[in-house]
């Protein structure tokens, strides 16, 4: 039963997903209103670890590397693995069987962890270098 | 001892293979470790949530999806102690601050869908 419950879930966040992405590859978030802001950034002012990450996707929709690069350097680093880990879930589901995963060192996650928490810090900075880590600052060198 | 999947040399005590993530200790033994009250069946391995906690971090837009992350690093580390029962524990946190995380997120999503459709009703009603 639970089971049943969890893959409801799964199917409707996906289904959730593919929209998403059928709305981000024909409205640019950064020109279109339409996209919800980021809640840290509309409560506190501060960018996020994740800020610009839909404006990221929209420009990788497009091809454009160096734009999504300069929306969030994280969200491009990562979504490699997370296509990974995703399309491994789904594989799971589906026959059973994820794609060959090797057991991560918790010392690798717990670095991560730390990585995505200086990034959010670092890109709230107005020093340089790490001004350039705004939401596409970088598109104004 | 040698991973039944995959053919990594493990330590003995290994409750995982560290190569594939399997299962070793029900592949091996005939009663599945009643002493911890955990029961994976066979060739399964701890789900630690990672991808979606990742995902939540960095698309949810909130720290919610930080304590997932370490409770996806604890899911490993005691994995690799072989503590399957403790293992399980933080898999359930990591999943429970997951879910938190999508929760925020959407209702975020709905508030804001709402406090636009206020500004439209209000500019409706001033004009």
């Amino acid at each position: 039963m639970q089971k049943v419950n969890e893959n409801r879930v799964l199917v409707v966040l996906l289904a959730a997903s593919a929209v998403t992405m059928v709305m981000l590859g024909a409205f640019d978030p950064a020109t279109s209103g339409g996209f919800p802001p980021c809640p840290v950034r509309y409560l506190t002012g501060w960018y996020c670890p994740g800020c610009g990450s839909l404006r990221a996707m929209h420009q990788l929709l497009h091809g454009n590397l160096r734009a999504a690069w300069a929306m969030n350097p994280l969200t491009v680093v990562l979504l490699p693995f997370l296509t990974y880990g995703l399309a491994s879930f789904a594989l799971f589901e589906i026959r059973g069987r994820g794609l060959p995963q090797p057991l991560l060192r918790a010392v690798w996650i717990r670095a991560l962890c730390a990585a995505i928490i200086l990034f959010g810090i670092a890109r709230n900075l107005s020093l340089y270098p790490f001004d350039l880590l705004a939401p596409g600052a970088m598109l104004h060198l | 001892m040698f991973c039944s999947q995959c053919g990594a040399n493990n330590a003995d005590t290994a409750a995982v293979c560290v190569q594939c993530g399997r299962n070793l200790q029900v592949a091996t033994a005939t009663t599945p470790l009643q002493s911890t009250g955990v029961v994976l069946p066979p060739g399964a391995t701890v789900q630690n949530y990672l991808v979606f906690a990742i995902l939540a971090t960095v698309f949810c837009c909130l720290p919610a999806g930080i304590p997932a992350i370490i409770y996806a690093a604890q899911v490993n580390s005691k994995l690799q102690a072989g503590d399957l029962a403790g293992a399980q524990a933080a898999s359930n946190n990591a999943k429970m601050w997951c879910l938190i995380s999508l929760g925020l997120g959407l209702g975020s999503i709905v508030l804001y869908g709402v406090l636009i459709m206020a500004g439209v009703l209000s500019g409706i009603h001033q004009h």
